[in-house]
């Protein structure tokens, strides 16, 4: 297990002093939260920093927090944290449902949703929850603070709109109007913890509109504008769900790899559509199956 | 029966408690002091290739490197049955990841920094990838000088071709039993490589003192096959067998990974470069994958004639097997199959070949099962289909064909004791075979099977234990044996049976790890083979100590030698009922006559145990007239598999599994081997699916990708059944039982698929994607991409087996 690669290693106690170290080093540093992806990065020679930058020195960044329908998850926040969080499980049941899911109990205990979509990995589970709830990302920088939705974060792989200079604080999101409800589905090889071969984020609101994101079929998790313009204010039927199946080769672009092929994952995003539209539509109905049962 | 007071009871196993507490060390646990070296490895890029030169200058600047080592220091070969495998790549490398170098530093990380610094030229070659590619008479050779290698007498390699070794068994007439059948049925299945995952990866801590005493600390299943073999590899250096000394603590998990020798002759090289320093070497997960020993890829052509009643009249197996790049221990696997290749049937009329060939991919050695589990795959497939082309029931085919004892094998000999058809019968009732259930999920059905298994120990005719008992002055005893305990529970059956014959408490009774210089001879444990043969020679070791006891008493008391017995911890006598002497009283400093005098003194017992009756003398081209394996142990399996149409996903409700143990000597310990081996054959044809690229570099040496089950992914239900027909030769009429349970999962799973879907799935893994895959008629292998599951590139139907003879 021993890192090959050389560097060195901050633990700033200030926003500021991380701020800092980030500006000295350039493009060299790399931010370390859970570190969960970045030293299996560096142990296998992925990337080689010259400086990792630890976040957990700072308390500010390790509040979860929920008042008045707004939840705010800082950069330090685990998901274990958010997994054993009231507030997560009663108003925002898929980031409940998706943390679940993640990897393995242990890998939960460090993990951070923050660090997740900054790994942005096109497999990552956190970015298709945070794209149906229409997160803001809240970053800080050499000039201050800025925000951006989630719907703008995700560049490519491995890439996001977080200059090197910036760090991501934190991660807001407002509970939906009304009722709602959804569904977050990940195929995995086995029951055990796994990197998604596909996944999908369904978010129903009382309002008719029906959000959808994708994950691992593309280069980035993404939203699906023309099946949710499709599916807005209408009952997820079989034909419905047949026509919403028939544009996914359309809209999602899924590989072939070693962990799964081009043709599965399109045709399992379809099931996951079959089986996810309607326990979703039932749970916005105070019915269908408890949160965190597995569909697929 | 017997009536026995030990054998048969559960006690907890001696192991349980250090092991949970944390008590129990591995060698990484160990010590070695502020002096330990590190070593680290340099690794060929390449599938094959000529190493035109190595500059090891640059590493050797860097400070805290100690020694840069290559093949010119140790230029030796070494290997179990063929010396075919190199210290160091010597010339050439034959896979990706095999060692061009070794860089000993005094950290890890300054050893790791250091090998990327050493400079390899190389010359490619061209890489021989695929079976078919290997076996053209033009293909490039992994070995232009086999016909150099020692190997042992029952191998056949064939020099200036890529073939290692080719067992024939042949009996009766194939062409005479086809015509015979009413119904043939032939079709091609196979079964890729597979990694043994245990949790523990490969370490070994090296130390050759100022005296030339080479000490190395392992976690290994084969302490003295690993003396021997590093012994014989470094005779040309001056060491012989009494300078080399193997201490082997726990061990965490080997199935068959940490038998014979694969890295562990580097803690003994590289710590003979630096004499008079400690050093180890640890494989990272990924070495683990591809340079320790694999699982052989297998592809097999299976011929079989049945008449309309549903008797076997002939079988023609054909079996290519995948060895890579190193067959020292792997061509033995291919022998064992050659022999057994009939599976569980009485048939007359037998051809089998199985046919071990070199390519530039990983080696491969032993895993559980030793190519059983991969020829039951193809075999019990086919025989659920034949019968159902026949209309007959495949349990009531099973059932009529199955081997009993006195039948004759393929290659002559007598099948032993048995009961397989109590093991159908009980594993038919568990599952209720026939009734057809349905589940309430709308898009999910549910199959059923029962497949059978059979298995002997694969090893050389006189491979042999030896037991050493010595009592303390308590009357607790040690028991010193070299067998490994490698989580089966071997410490507490060892002391169980020498409790049975001793009466002392298991509790009062010690078994430690291995320590060549201490422990009696053990010849690995393989081959589910150490309850048979180091128990008969615990129990010989034993009856030898108690006979000593019984002569102590005699020469000191007068009682007649056949009046003396031991029951409960003392000497007692049926002509003196009021006698009763502990063992404790006398068993270190004798007993006291009526002079003041004293007879006896330590008893210490030994015992031995080898096979007498066995031989590997058969023909080369028919196999007959030896006697190569000692017994089969015999079971059945069933179950209830739940199968999603639409996702492929599976759920296991139910398993169960019967085999004759001919005595379980702990029937808990047993009903952890049918768990664990059942899981552990269902992960491989459920979830693990090996890759390699199209230049042979593995791609999932890792468990992102390379998935073996969790707590999660068990079956909701395992029933396991004992069946106890003793076995005559063995301690108290117990067989081997270890790596037969995960045999039959692989079929199982393919049957039971084709039960609930129609589909029939004849390439292993049986994964989710190609279930789903099948249903929707798209051929997983055409749709997964350019990356290698089996060894072979085009589809199976259309491989060529016609390779002569």
């Amino acid at each position: 297990m021993t890192i090959a690669h050389r560097f060195d290693y901050e633990r700033p106690d200030t926003l500021s002093g991380v701020l800092d170290a980030l500006a000295r080093c350039g493009g060299r540093a790399r931010v370390l939260a859970g570190g969960t992806d970045l030293i299996g990065w560096i142990r296998e020679d992925l990337i080689a920093p010259d400086v990792l930058i630890d976040l957990k020195a700072l308390d500010e960044l390790k509040v979860l927090h929920c008042a008045d329908g707004v939840l705010q998850i800082g950069a330090g926040v685990t998901f274990n944290q958010l997994l054993e969080s009231d507030a997560v499980r009663s108003d925002f049941p898929l980031v409940f449902e998706m943390a679940g899911r993640v990897a393995s109990n242990g890998v939960r205990n460090r993990a951070t949703m923050a660090g997740n979509i900054c790994s942005a990995v096109p497999c990552n589970d956190s970015g298709p929850v945070l794209l149906v709830y229409e997160a803001t990302l809240h970053v800080a920088g050499p000039t201050g603070t800025r925000d951006l939705s989630a719907l703008e974060w995700f560049l490519g792989p491995r890439k996001t709109a977080l200059q090197p200079d910036e760090v991501l604080t934190g991660i807001t999101l407002k509970k939906p109007e009304g009722r709602h409800g959804g569904c977050w589905l990940k195929l995995g090889r086995y029951k055990g913890e796994d990197l998604a071969q596909a996944s999908t984020a369904i978010l129903m609101l009382e309002n008719g509109e029906t959000r959808i994101a994708f994950g691992s079929v593309a280069p980035v998790p993404l939203r699906a504008p023309a099946m949710e313009a499709l599916l807005k204010g209408r009952t997820p039927d079989a034909a419905l769900i047949a026509q919403a199946q028939a544009m996914l080769s359309d809209l999602i672009t899924p590989i072939t790899d070693v962990r799964a092929s081009l043709e599965y994952r399109l045709h399992m995003v379809g099931v996951m559509l079959e089986r996810g539209l309607p326990a979703a539509a039932e749970r916005m109905n105070g019915n269908g199956p408890d949160y965190g049962t597995t569909l697929i | 029966m017997d009536d026995f007071n030990v054998v048969g009871t559960s006690p907890s196993r001696i192991d349980g408690l250090d092991k949970i507490t944390g008590a129990a060390k591995y060698v990484d646990d160990l010590d070695f002091g502020p002096g330990l070296l590190y070593a680290e490895i340099v690794e060929s890029p390449y599938a094959h290739a000529l190493i035109k030169e190595i500059d090891t200058s640059e590493a050797e600047k860097l400070p805290g490197v100690v020694k840069t080592v290559t093949a010119k220091d140790f230029p030796h070969t070494f290997g179990l049955y063929m010396k075919d495998r190199y210290i160091f790549a010597r010339d050439r490398v034959r896979f990706v990841g095999e060692q061009v170098a070794a860089v000993i530093a005094r950290d890890v990380g300054t050893a790791k920094r250091a090998a990327k610094l050493v400079k390899v030229t190389y010359e490619p070659l061209t890489a021989v990838l695929d079976l078919s590619e290997a076996l053209k008479p033009d293909a490039a050779l992994v070995h232009p000088d086999l016909e150099n290698y020692e190997h042992c007498p029952w191998f056949f390699p064939r020099p200036k071709t890529n073939i290692a070794h080719w067992r024939k068994t042949r009996r009766g007439d194939v062409e005479k039993g086809f015509a015979e059948a009413d119904v043939i049925l032939e079709d091609t299945y196979t079964v890729p490589r597979y990694a043994h995952c245990a949790i523990e990866p490969h370490v070994i801590a090296g130390y050759y003192d100022a005296a030339g005493r080479l000490t190395l600390w392992a976690s290994s299943q084969s302490p003295y096959t690993q003396r021997n073999i590093i012994a014989e590899a470094l005779s040309p250096m001056g060491l012989s067998h009494k300078d080399i000394r193997v201490i082997t603590p726990y061990v965490g998990g080997g199935f068959g990974g940490k038998a014979g020798v694969s890295m562990e002759i580097f803690g003994a090289v590289l710590a003979m470069a630096v004499k008079g320093h400690p050093l180890k070497i640890r494989w990272s997960r990924a070495q683990e994958f591809y340079n320790t020993s694999q699982r052989q890829g297998v592809i097999a052509h299976v011929k079989m004639g049945v008449k309309k009643d549903g008797t076997i009249t002939a079988l023609e197996h054909t079996l290519h097997w995948d060895a890579g790049a190193y067959a020292e221990y792997g061509a033995n696997v291919v022998n064992a199959a050659g022999l057994s290749a009939t599976g569980p049937y009485r048939i007359p009329n037998v051809k089998i070949d199985s046919v071990c060939v070199y390519t530039n991919l990983s080696p491969t050695g032993a895993y559980r099962g030793f190519g059983y589990s991969e020829f039951h795959f193809g075999l019990e497939s086919h025989v659920t289909r034949i019968a159902k082309q026949i209309g007959m029931d495949p349990v009531e085919f099973r059932r009529k064909n199955a081997i009993a004892e006195g039948d004759t094998l393929a290659y002559g000999a007598k099948m032993n004791p048995g009961n397989m058809q109590e093991a159908i019968n009980r594993c038919a009732k568990a599952i209720h075979w026939g009734r057809k259930e349905t589940s309430e999920h709308p898009d999910r059905v549910i199959g059923k099977d029962i497949s059978l298994f059979w298995k002997a120990p694969a090893m050389p005719p006189n491979a042999s234990s030896a037991a050493f008992v010595k009592f303390n002055e308590d009357g607790s005893l040690n028991v010193m044996v070299s067998g490994m305990e490698i989580g089966q529970g071997y410490m507490t059956v060892m002391a169980q049976i020498a409790s049975e014959v001793l009466t002392v408490p298991v509790d009062q009774i010690r078994v430690e790890t291995p320590d060549t210089d201490r422990n009696a001879y053990e010849w690995q444990t393989v081959g589910s083979h150490v309850t048979w043969s180091c128990g008969n020679a615990v129990k010989n070791a034993a009856l030898d100590a108690r006979g000593k006891i019984i002569t102590t008493v005699h020469r000191a008391l007068g009682f007649p030698e056949e009046s003396i017995y031991l029951e409960n911890g003392q000497a007692k006598c049926r002509t003196q009922p009021d006698f009763a002497l502990p063992l404790c009283d006398f068993v270190i400093n004798g007993i006291q006559t009526k002079d003041g005098t004293f007879r006896g003194g330590p008893i210490i017992g030994s015992g031995i145990f080898m096979p007498e009756f066995t031989s590997a003398t058969g023909d080369p081209e028919t196999s007959q007239g030896g006697h190569p394996n000692v017994h089969y142990t015999v079971g059945a399996a069933g179950i209830i598999l739940e199968v999603d149409r639409k996702t492929g996903k599976m759920e296991v409700l139910r398993t169960v599994l019967a085999v004759d143990v001919g005595q379980a000597i702990n029937p808990v310990l047993v009903d952890g081997q049918i768990v664990g081996g059942l899981l552990q054959g269902l992960a491989t044809v459920m979830y693990e699916d090996i890759r390699y690229d199209a230049n042979g570099k593995l791609l999932n040496p890792n468990f992102t990708d390379y998935k073996i089950p969790t707590a999660l992914d068990v079956p909701l239900e395992t029933i396991p059944i004992i069946l106890e027909t003793p076995q005559p030769d063995g301690p108290f009429g117990a067989r081997g039982v270890g790596e037969h349970t995960m045999i039959p999962a692989a079929p199982m799973i393919a049957n039971a698929v084709e039960d609930a879907l129609g589909i029939r799935i004849k390439t292993m893994p049986v994964i989710a994607e190609k279930i789903a895959l099948a249903n929707l008629g798209v051929d997983y292998d055409a749709v997964k991409g350019d990356t290698m599951g089996f060894c072979y590139a085009k589809k199976p139907e259309d491989y060529p087996f016609g390779i002569g003879d």
